[in-house]
């Protein structure tokens, strides 16, 4: 933890030289996610038979969220193999590895918030809107992502077929969480739906922001999730934090 | 002589497990799990494991100039990255006190993208230092590494001995306890290497204990005052530097005799 200023630094130089030389520099992730709301917005409005005003908020919330998600899993796959040099060469502790990415993601993250919060004044939502409420849920969701990414990131450097399973698990479970549509409209088979751990991460994060209340349900499951899956990170993570310098 | 610096080892044994391409894959330790382990060979169930170090005692305190001397591949840099935390022991105990400086890898944490300035400031933060410490030597860095305005660009515009005296002011500009080295560093050109014995010559006298893995004799008895030598993962006791000579001598003398 007293090295904050060690994976915010490595963090902000993984933005800075991704986007260094351009104009935009990492104002490109904040254009590149508009566009993208507006062109689904456009079509997937007209599918879904809403209005634009109706549909828009409940898509920017759910890919910007979604995005910030799954990006972390996968990612988090890398977080030891990609410090591989740096982790074979001096005793720094692989939390921060981690949070390196974390860090790097959530900064990310706060370039495409901004959409979100143009969205909701655009549509009037931002009255009703509670950003606080929304902000408790990520911290829960963060808490929960953080240890998939301590877990995935050892196993990960351990056997390397692992971050390709995440990855074709992750492009699945797009298809599967109710980024782009509501989650009412589901009558049948719902089962898939509560079983799916984003879809109750999006439920925390993305309703407050609309001003619509959330199950308690959504938030038993990730405290539950959370716990548990510490608890399994902690054991492995001690059985395995000597030997992760070797895997890599 | 109340300083507090040292470092002990008691029975330390490291082991590596080789994870080749072999062992890497989820599908062959699945493909394992499912045979039973019938089609593979007994033992070989688990990756192949070198034992790099073997029981390895000893103990620094400060004043000493300890040479790790031995062939290529008898541990001598495994037993600097456990010296330097890298590892952690399989067996037995590690015990430093005082702050680890260790030169293995001077280009470690170099960002090609960033520009000199920002290097200095990131190797910095991997070395442990705080913002305001990093600070405090950026100028003395820089007229070191003598790179002037180059400091401005991003590291992937230098020439590789640009990038040696910067790697090279970097890890060099850090105040340890405990040195740990490599082989001797000679980087740059005529001058530079000159004004780089100095200061490296100037940070071991301000080490309370300096650690050097080398092959170059003449160069240990020069620097150290102790040696220690290593083979296949097995370590000798502390030795003092003047019994080096009569001990290769017999180790020689050992070779002729057993090969007879």
């Amino acid at each position: 933890m007293g090295r904050w200023r060690l994976w915010t630094s490595l963090a902000l130089h993984d933005i800075a030289s991704r986007y260094r030389g351009s104009v935009l520099g990492p104002f490109w992730i904040t254009v590149t996610m508009a566009a993208m709301i507006g062109g689904v917005g456009l079509m997937y409005s007209q599918l879904l038979n809403l209005s634009l005003r109706e549909y828009v908020p409940w898509l920017a919330t759910g890919l910007v969220f979604w995005t910030l998600f799954s990006q972390v899993i996968t990612e988090g796959c890398d977080s030891f193999i990609a410090s591989g040099t740096i982790i074979k060469q001096t005793a720094i502790p692989m939390f921060s590895f981690i949070f390196r990415m974390l860090t790097r993601n959530l900064i990310n993250f706060a370039h495409q918030i901004i959409i979100v919060a143009v969205v909701l004044v655009w549509s009037g939502l931002w009255s009703q809107s509670n950003p606080l409420l929304s902000l408790v849920g990520l911290v829960l969701v963060m808490v929960n992502l953080s240890w998939l990414a301590l877990v995935t990131g050892v196993v990960s450097a351990r056997f390397r077929d692992v971050p390709q399973i995440v990855n074709a698990l992750v492009q699945i479970a797009i298809f599967l969480t109710p980024v782009f549509w509501r989650p009412e409209t589901i009558k049948a088979h719902r089962f898939v739906l509560h079983g799916n751990p984003f879809h109750h991460m999006l439920e925390v994060t993305r309703r407050p922001l609309l001003g619509e209340p959330v199950q308690p349900e959504s938030y038993l499951i990730l405290i539950v999730t959370a716990l548990v899956g510490w608890a399994v990170a902690f054991a492995l993570f001690s059985r395995t934090r000597r030997r992760v310098v070797h895997y890599l | 002589m109340t300083s507090p610096v040292g470092i002990t080892l008691e029975n330390l044994s490291i082991r590596f497990p080789v994870y080749g391409a072999d062992q890497r894959s989820l599908k062959k330790h699945l493909a394992r799990i499912a045979i039973g382990g019938t089609l593979g060979e007994a033992g070989k169930s688990h990756a192949p494991v070198v034992s790099a170090l073997n029981n390895v005692s000893f103990r620094l305190e400060a004043g000493d100039r300890l040479a790790l001397v031995g062939p290529n591949g008898s541990g001598k840099t495994t037993l600097l990255r456990v010296l330097a935390g890298v590892y952690a022991p399989d067996d037995g105990s590690l015990e430093t006190v005082g702050k680890v400086a260790s030169l293995l890898d001077l280009t470690l944490g170099l960002q090609p993208t960033a520009t000199g300035f920002e290097n200095i400031y990131l190797r910095g933060l991997i070395a442990g230092l705080t913002k305001a410490q990093i600070q405090a030597k950026t100028a003395e860095i820089a007229a070191f590494s003598g790179l002037g305005a180059f400091l401005g660009l991003p590291l992937k515009t230098y020439s590789s001995g640009m990038l040696a005296r910067l790697a090279f002011a970097v890890a060099t500009s850090v105040d340890a306890d405990i040195l740990l080295m490599d082989e001797w560093i000679a980087v740059g050109d005529a001058d530079f290497r000159t004004s780089a014995r100095d200061r490296l010559l100037s940070l071991i006298e301000k080490s309370h204990i300096m650690v050097l893995a080398s092959h170059d004799t003449s160069l240990v008895k020069g620097l150290c005052n102790k040696f220690l030598h290593l083979e296949h993962g097995q370590a000798t006791g502390v030795m003092p530097i003047e019994a080096m000579d009569e001990f290769m001598a017999a180790r020689a003398a050992g070779r002729v005799a057993s090969a007879a």
